[in-house]
């Protein structure tokens, strides 16, 4: 989920020490509540019902609190672009886990399904209990959020349900299988740990993973919603769309992923296997990452996407035709992955699964 | 509400804003059941509401809702799938790191 966020310098007069304000500026969705209320779980009944008593019991209340494992970070002496970084993969987790807790609160309010809204609730509460882990670590590098866009005037946009829940459920499960792959680095590499968050991510990751769960079992209520043409299409979208974007964002950051000692292709890749393999509960499709095409497509998009951000800066006539060019070479690039042939799976009877990785 | 034509319409709403460290969260209730429909505008009059570290803000408020009109809602409503890629944490439309 996404939401921008404004870093803007300034000094805290109070402790005279130089902070930056993160603006948070969420996006705000409607969507098609009535259909949402029209959901029946009676098709997947007792797994749901064993997933939200998992969700009321709340196992991760006693989870973020800081411990004596929150060891105290350098942020003074830390290689500036390092920092840079760092911050960035902090503010964007953070307005992720922000973004989807305005979503998810809108969804439990606006509907009167008893199921539907327990469920939301429970996510909501997640999200909002992260949000806030991450923004003390952000304060602690002197990093302020300012939570003043509730007064700014606010256009609400429209995404179908089937939309949402294709992109909740990757954003969630991708979610899960990046921190799961991080933190299994760290055990093996404690000395790359640069800061204590990343302790944290084995049990944080289970939330993830438990709301991925409950939209795999919303998608099964309605054997449509995965299994027409349309949705197979769609789904095939909303993959390689995910997971493109994911490497061209990694790429951005080569500081911090070169401090913790992560090859970033390697860690994409596995990332995808991950996402791929926990997919196939629920998805019919799946993309062949092992394809050669599928690598040199990334590739591609990456670098225009970079001319893209080029042309952007250079601005004026030029930046104009350049960002043209560089739009029809990314189309052209996303289009070439789109068209690699797809995996073919059958999900299986019971779309549960339990995190094991 | 007519095809091209807006409205607005003011109502009385509860903003939630958290800022504490079990939970950062910031919410808009509309206190008469008011709805939010696609393309319509959403402002929350006054001051921004600051809430310090560690507080729970809650306060009424008014809010301006300003409906879309009937084409823009339909608008909305067929381009607004286009944009679902927003929900997911790595959007194209953030920019690249200096």
């Amino acid at each position: 989920m996404n939401a921008r966020a404004d870093v803007r310098a300034g000094v805290n007069e109070t402790t005279a020490k130089a902070t930056e304000t993160t603006l948070l500026d969420p996006r705000f969705y409607t969507t098609d509540f009535d259909a949402l209320d029209r959901i029946d779980v009676t098709p997947v009944r007792a797994e749901w019902d064993r997933l939200i008593a998992e969700m009321r019991s709340d196992p991760n209340r006693n989870h973020f609190r800081k411990t004596e494992a929150w060891d105290a970070t350098d942020w003074e002496s830390m290689d500036p672009q390092l920092r840079r970084e760092l911050v960035d993969f902090m503010v964007s987790s953070l307005t992720a886990e922000f973004s989807g807790c305005v979503l998810y609160k809108e969804m439990k309010r606006r509907g009167s399904n008893p199921d539907i809204c327990e469920l939301f609730n429970y996510m909501a509460r997640d999200e909002a209990r992260h949000a806030g882990f991450i923004n003390d670590a952000l304060r602690e590098a002197g990093i302020a959020v300012n939570l003043g866009f509730l007064t700014k005037a606010k256009k609400y946009t429209y995404f179908r349900p089937k939309f949402i829940y294709y992109a909740t459920y990757l954003s969630e499960k991708i979610g899960y299988a990046r921190y799961i792959t991080i933190y299994r680095h760290l055990e093996k590499h404690p000395e790359r740990i640069i800061h204590p968050i990343f302790k944290w991510f084995e049990q944080w990751c289970n939330d993830e993973f438990r709301h991925g769960e409950a939209f795999a079992l919303l998608m099964r209520t309605d054997p449509r919603l995965t299994q027409s043409l349309s949705s197979r299409l769609w789904i095939r979208f909303f993959l390689v769309a995910v997971f493109s974007v994911m490497y061209v964002r990694d790429h951005a950051r080569p500081a911090f992923h070169e401090a913790l000692g992560i090859e970033i292709g390697a860690y994409d890749h596995e990332v995808f296997r991950k996402t791929g393999e926990i997919a196939r509960q629920v998805f019919p499709v799946e993309i062949d990452i092992d394809n050669p095409r599928w690598q040199a497509g990334l590739e591609r998009l990456r670098r225009a996407m970079l001319a893209m951000d080029r042309a952007r800066r250079r601005g004026g006539i030029a930046g104009f035709l350049g960002r043209m060019a560089a739009g029809a070479r990314s189309a052209a690039a996303f289009a070439g992955l789109y068209l690699i042939p797809v995996r073919r799976s059958v999900p299986p009877t019971n779309p549960r699964l339990v995190p094991s990785y | 509400m007519g095809l091209f034509t807006k409205a607005a319409e003011t109502v009385p709403c509860t903003v939630e804003v958290s800022h504490r460290f079990e939970s950062l969260h910031a919410h808009v209730r509309f206190n008469n059941g008011a709805v939010v429909h696609p393309g319509d505008e959403v402002l929350v009059h006054g001051a921004p509401v600051t809430a310090g570290y560690g507080e729970l803000v809650v306060e009424d408020r008014v809010a301006t809702i300003t409906r879309a009109s009937l084409l823009e809602r339909l608008w909305t409503k067929l381009t607004g799938d286009l944009e679902a890629m927003e929900l997911c944490e790595f959007s194209f439309s953030e920019e690249a790191m200096p």
